[in-house]
């Protein structure tokens, strides 16, 4: 028994079982937040929503990037991706012949369910001409 | 003014002692300097080129890891090292002390067999690549777990380790296992390991570093990208994604971590391993 107890209180039994404790704990985290869902809003220069606006969601590598889905906002500007794959990826918004700056938006991982704090804003949209 | 004489040598020693730990600081810190820069640069998105180079990380965070993690087959690449480095200790342990023990029984030639396993030592591996590789290929391990850890399952040093460390054992305990009627698997399992636990410590360290490190071997002997190991991938990472610092240097640091977590454990065995040994001469 108290050989036992030596041996499982080793630095060789117990670095690894944090270890093995913080990947398995790391694990469940990523299975109950990975829906693939990405959410946010369209405004205009003046802050206000942007309807039917058509938000592109792209998927990016390191030397390459991949159109990976299409949305358009509803009436209060708010749009939502529910098959995101990707744990890298860029979202622009456009209405009409103006565009938003594209926005990186990184991961923790892969299909990680994300609302985006900063709305994507259309340059010029609503301002005066 | 006595007193005062009586006080200078104390100071004297104290000055040198601070002295030579200003001395130990500063080349602890050059070694660590570069550990620092590349944890540094992991953490941050900014380029090694960057001037003038920042000292501390500015605005750090972890995602160039994630890059690493998914954007190349890191964990298969993980998975194939530790599968790899465990067979290696595993057989470094059971081979290397069987043979370790072995040289510290009398037999006719036993001071030639050390003297040849010694001389084996100076035969870079680059030299018996060649034959190793085909040996390999005749046993029909091209490409697997086995074949990849083939070369590192005993290693000299590691056989003279446990030697010395057998050694150090008082005869007389090894007779009276004997005269208990122990055979020589059972006093090297029941007396001699369990006395040689600095052997043991030095043995999984030098292995799993050997092995978590070995470049060569791998890159001859696999021949699909799911077979690579750590090492490979790092070149691999390294041929097309040569822009992007931060995430090659997070991939160093996840290559690092393990082997610095295991020689951390093991440190204090593996000293007293390898100075035990160098005590016996």
């Amino acid at each position: 028994m108290r050989r036992w107890r030596q041996v499982l209180g080793s630095r060789f039994v117990v670095v690894p079982a944090a270890l093995a404790a913080i990947v398995l704990a790391w694990n469940i985290y990523v299975t109950l937040n990975a829906h693939g869902i990405v959410a946010g809003e369209v405004v205009n220069a003046a802050g206000r929503p942007v309807a039917g606006a058509t938000v592109t969601l792209y998927r990016l590598n390191f030397i390459t990037e991949v159109q990976a889905g299409q949305t358009r906002t509803d009436a209060r500007g708010r749009f939502r991706f529910t098959d995101n794959h990707s744990h890298l990826i860029e979202l622009q918004a456009v209405e009409g012949k103006r565009t938003s700056p594209r926005v990186t938006v990184r991961l923790w991982f892969r299909a990680q369910d994300r609302a985006l704090g900063k709305p994507l804003r259309i340059a010029g949209s609503g301002a005066p001409a | 003014m006595a007193e005062r004489k009586r006080t200078h040598p104390a100071l004297a020693r104290r000055g040198t002692v601070a002295l030579r730990h200003l001395a130990l600081v500063l080349v602890s810190a050059a070694m660590l300097v570069p550990f620092y820069w590349v944890i540094k640069t992991s953490i941050t998105d900014e380029n090694i080129f960057a001037y003038p180079p920042h000292l501390l990380p500015t605005d750090p965070n972890l995602f160039s890891y994630v890059d690493v993690w998914y954007l190349i087959p890191f964990p298969r690449f993980l998975w194939n090292s530790v599968v790899v480095s465990a067979i290696a200790i595993a057989g470094n342990l059971v081979l290397n002390a069987l043979a370790g023990y072995a040289l510290t029984r009398n037999f006719p030639g036993q001071r030639w067999a050390s003297l040849l396993l010694l001389s084996c030592m100076m035969i870079p591996f680059q030299a018996t690549v060649i034959p190793a590789y085909l040996i390999t290929a005749k046993l029909g391990l091209l490409n697997s777990y086995l074949g990849l850890a083939l070369p590192l399952l005993s290693t000299i040093i590691c056989i003279f380790v446990f030697k010395a460390s057998f050694e150090a054992v008082p005869r007389s305990l090894i007779e009276a296992a004997r005269i208990d009627g122990l055979g020589d698997l059972r006093i090297l399992w029941r007396v001699l390991l369990p006395l040689s636990r600095a052997a043991v410590a030095t043995n999984v360290i030098l292995a799993f570093t050997w092995s978590w490190n070995n470049f060569l071997w791998p890159l001859i002997i696999t021949r699909t990208v799911s077979m690579q190991t750590l090492p490979l991938g790092l070149a691999r990472f390294l041929s097309y994604m040569e822009n992007t610092t931060s995430a090659l240097y997070a991939f160093v640091v996840m290559v690092l971590a393990p082997g610095i977590v295991v020689f951390l454990m093991a440190q204090k065995d593996f000293i007293r391993g390898l100075t035990s040994g160098a005590a016996k001469g």
